[in-house]
């Protein structure tokens, strides 16, 4: 007795004594599920990344409360004539957070940075030749046709010192490996990186010489990830932490009923998708010793679609907070395409038949890949479409691994079918087509893991960049959102909710992208 | 023989003498059957993905306002019948306890026997590596293990031999009693006559350790291996609970008891308490039957 109770006392202690931090009156600590992988702003292209360091970094220009587009490190920009490009106009006086000051050598650097060969937002700047500067604080980009969205799109490209970088060997980002930039930053943003501790704790301090007057009133704001939204849920309960997103959705009513603390719900611009191996010859992950790649048939990615049953994944996972999602953007953002707003209707009979006559009547089995800690309930998502695969009689094999593996696994091939999330940054859809849809190349398409490529949409995507008729335009996209439904190159599910949950002390402003800004985080 | 027999009838009266032994006996006995029948008497089959559907999912016991009479203990956030997991999460987390406990038994009592029969240096390396092992705690030496084996097993590899490696992490981080109680007995026999009379008589020193001496030993062997039995229940449930043990769509009673954690505060109650009372009944049970075998073995005790 005596031995049991021992071990059984120890192993309890084990799995209590994870979280003791001690609280400040005048700290701001939040938390998160998904630690930013790094500190680097053009090494990684994903929101927990660019959200963070928005913080730290700024671009030349930023999105308001709103979304909308506002002068930061550029206070005007202006169309080149002839569609050439455009023309920044640099703000003055802007100091980095060591001292050094800021010009267009920075904007410059920063830009051949962000198109080097490890840089993961190569993308932004597909359409652009060249960048010119003009003067100290002028700075033209060059396009090789008129692209109207542009200074809208560049919200997220943030600008570092040109010196420092080179001073520590951080001239390039790192993807794979780490360098200076990795651990560290040096942006104008309203904070300062006081200290990184990977997957532990980040700190930041105001920005004493920030351009912009300070609407915060935080003095030192800690991030700590915290891969459990139960664990993340009960450390805001018990005081630990001030913020948190997401919280677990069963527990929003719960949270709401109790006094001093708040919920904040809405829906992220993010819509939640399984993708295909479309260049896969062959399935990895199947235990049977065929040679095909079923999903390379559209019959049989139809009927994937077919049997998952998105509504229930909301009522029962979901609590209905998400919203069932036909495109790869959700409803209502720029460019959505209101002629293909349905998505295929749940019917396992029909997809039975669409897979009997692809020739699979037996089914298969096949590898999914799937993220634990990054979207709301994303294992548990996986694992019911599992079970709906397996009532048409195809096995997923479900690999539920942390983000901080998985996109370097999916850029490696490693999967037959995986789980992705996608927020178009510049809230248009035409961010997802670039991403998504047109083929892969070193600029386009770079987080189109599964290789789809559709000739059309490759040669849709430049027209759609240039063209200023709303009319034509939307008629173009409309054609993309008709391939990309035919072809299923991918199976949108729902659009992820928004849930922040925080002490009743704490105001914020929720954006619909779900980044999270301390620039307007206050504490009373 | 003639011990053994005498030893088991005074077992029977003392057990019938002991309410709580009798108890935990019966509580062990319907578990493990219930267990070890678990596809025959399950109602549905939960690693079978075909046989639940989301649409039953987080259906509350059928007490329960709103309970479903297909779901005796309600459903999980996947569908699942709860009943129907926990019997076949315990046959898993029994199986993996059970071999673990055949392998830390064999390899414990092994090398506590030779050790405490050579002697020399032999025992000297085989007790210092115990002593190492001792001062790490049992989770540490599992969680250690099973990160190698992630780190050199690729991990298509590695999840094939999920519940082998699992059972060597338990397995290595148990031993260590075996072979300390394995030694000390055999330095208190060897030096009797019986023993000292088969080595004069040429016997095998194999031969002597396992006909003369092992039977010797049995009782406070079976006391601990009854006792490790529960402690590896416990092992294998901590490293499911952590995430380093058996995956979510093969949950062990662990893997279901963090499944529930997600829903400890938001009012799906069973989710979470069922397993984990099931596991406490299982592993207090199996503790008691421990400590009546102890009283039982050790007359001094009595």
């Amino acid at each position: 007795m005596v031995r049991m109770t021992f071990s059984t006392a120890a192993m309890a202690l084990g799995t209590t004594l994870l979280c003791a931090l001690p609280v400040a009156a005048e700290t701001f600590r939040w938390a998160g599920t998904t630690d930013p992988q790094t500190m680097d702003p053009h090494a990684v292209n994903a929101a927990p990344v660019l959200s963070f360091l928005n913080n730290v970094y700024e671009g030349l220009v930023r999105r308001g409360p709103e979304m909308g587009i506002e002068p930061s490190l550029a206070t005007s920009w202006e169309a080149l004539p002839d569609g050439a490009g455009w023309r920044f106009t640099l703000r003055e006086g802007v100091t980095f957070h060591d001292g050094a000051a800021f010009n267009a050598d920075d904007v410059i650097f920063s830009y051949e940075r962000a198109i080097s060969e490890p840089s993961d937002v190569k993308s932004w700047f597909a359409s652009i030749t060249e960048v010119v500067r003009v003067d100290d604080f002028t700075v033209d980009f060059l396009t090789s046709a008129p692209n109207p969205l542009f200074p809208g799109s560049i919200a997220n490209f943030m600008i570092l010192d040109a010196d420092w970088a080179t001073t520590n060997s951080a001239d390039l980002p790192a993807r794979d490996a780490e360098n200076h930039a990795t651990r560290n930053a040096n942006g104008t943003g309203p904070f300062v990186l006081s200290s990184r501790d990977p997957g532990i704790e980040t700190r930041l301090t105001p920005h004493a010489g920030w351009w912009d007057s300070a609407q915060h009133n935080v003095t030192e704001a800690v991030f700590t990830p915290i891969g459990n939204p139960a664990t993340g849920l009960a450390a805001l309960l018990s005081g630990e932490i001030d913020f948190i997103s997401p919280i677990p959705l069963q527990d929003v009513e719960q949270v709401e009923s109790r006094d001093g603390f708040k919920v904040l719900a809405g829906l992220e611009t993010r819509v939640i998708m399984l993708g295909f191996g479309h260049d896969h010859d062959t399935l990895k992950y199947s235990d049977e010793t065929n040679d095909t790649n079923p999903f390379l048939d559209p019959r049989v990615r139809l009927a994937v679609a077919q049997a998952i049953e998105v509504d229930t994944i909301d009522r029962v996972i979901m609590r209905g907070a998400a919203e069932p999602a036909s495109q790869l953007l959700p409803a209502g953002l720029s460019g959505f395409s209101d002629e293909h707003a349905d998505r295929p209707d749940f019917d396992a009979e029909a997809a039975k038949a669409l897979l009997a006559e692809a020739g699979y009547a037996d089914g298969f089995s096949f590898g999914l890949m799937c993220t634990n800690d990054r979207y709301i309930n994303d294992e548990a998502v996986c694992r019911a479409v599992a079970s709906m695969l397996a009532r048409i009689g195809v096995t997923a094999n479900v690999n539920a691994m942390p983000v901080r593996g998985y996109w370097d696994e999916l850029r490696a091939d490693n999967f037959d079918m995986y789980l992705l999330g996608w927020s178009p940054g510049t809230f248009d859809a035409e961010h997802p087509i670039r991403f998504l849809a047109h083929t892969p190349t070193e600029r386009l398409g770079t987080w189109n893991f599964g290789g789809y490529s559709s000739a059309r949409i490759d040669e849709l995507l430049e027209p759609i960049q240039q063209e200023i008729d709303e009319a034509a335009r939307q008629a173009m996209i409309d054609e993309v959102a008709g391939i990309l439904q035919q072809d299923v190159a991918y199976v949108p599910l729902y659009t992820e909710p928004l849930i922040w949950a925080m002490k009743d002390s704490i105001d914020v402003v929720q954006r619909p992208d779900n980044f999270f800004m301390l620039r307007w985080v206050s504490v009373n | 023989m003639m011990l053994a027999r005498l030893k088991r009838s005074e077992g029977i009266w003392l057990f019938s003498r002991s309410p709580a032994a009798l108890l935990a006996a019966i509580v062990t006995l319907v578990i493990v059957l219930g267990a070890l029948l678990a596809p025959w008497i399950a109602p549905t089959n939960p690693y079978d993905l075909a046989s639940f559907s989301l649409i039953d999912g987080l259906l509350p016991p059928v007490w329960e306002a709103g309970g479903d009479a297909r779901f005796v203990l309600g459903t999980d956030d996947q569908g699942r019948d709860m009943l129907s997991s926990i019997l076949y999460g315990a046959r898993l987390s029994l199986s993996i306890a059970a071999m673990a406990m055949a392998v830390a038994l064999v390899l414990g009592v092994g090398l506590g026997l030779a050790a405490g029969y050579f002697g020399g240096r032999f025992d000297a390396i085989v007790m210092r590596i115990a002593d190492v092992q001792l001062a790490l705690p049992a989770i540490l030496t599992a969680l250690l293990i099973d990160g190698i084996s992630r780190g050199i097993l690729p991990r298509d590899l590695h999840d094939d031999l999920r519940i082998a490696v699992i059972t060597l992490a338990i397995a290595l981080s148990l031993w260590v009693n075996f072979a300390r109680t394995a030694r000390a007995s055999v330095f208190v026999e060897r030096n009797k006559d019986y023993v000292q009379a088969a080595i004069m008589m040429g016997q095998h020193p194999l031969r002597i350790m396992l006909r003369h001496i092992l039977p010797n030993i049995v009782g406070p062997l079976l006391v601990i291996a009854t006792v490790d039995l529960a402690s590896a229940i416990l092992l294998e449930a901590t490293l499911s609970f952590l995430g380093v043990g058996l995956p979510a769509d093969s949950p062990s009673l662990g893997t279901l008891i963090r499944i529930g954690m997600q829903y400890l505060l938001s009012g799906e109650w069973w989710i979470l308490w069922i397993p984990t009372l099931f596991l406490v009944v299982l592993v207090v049970a199996i503790n008691l039957l421990g400590d009546f075998l102890r009283n039982l073995f050790n007359p001094s005790l009595r």
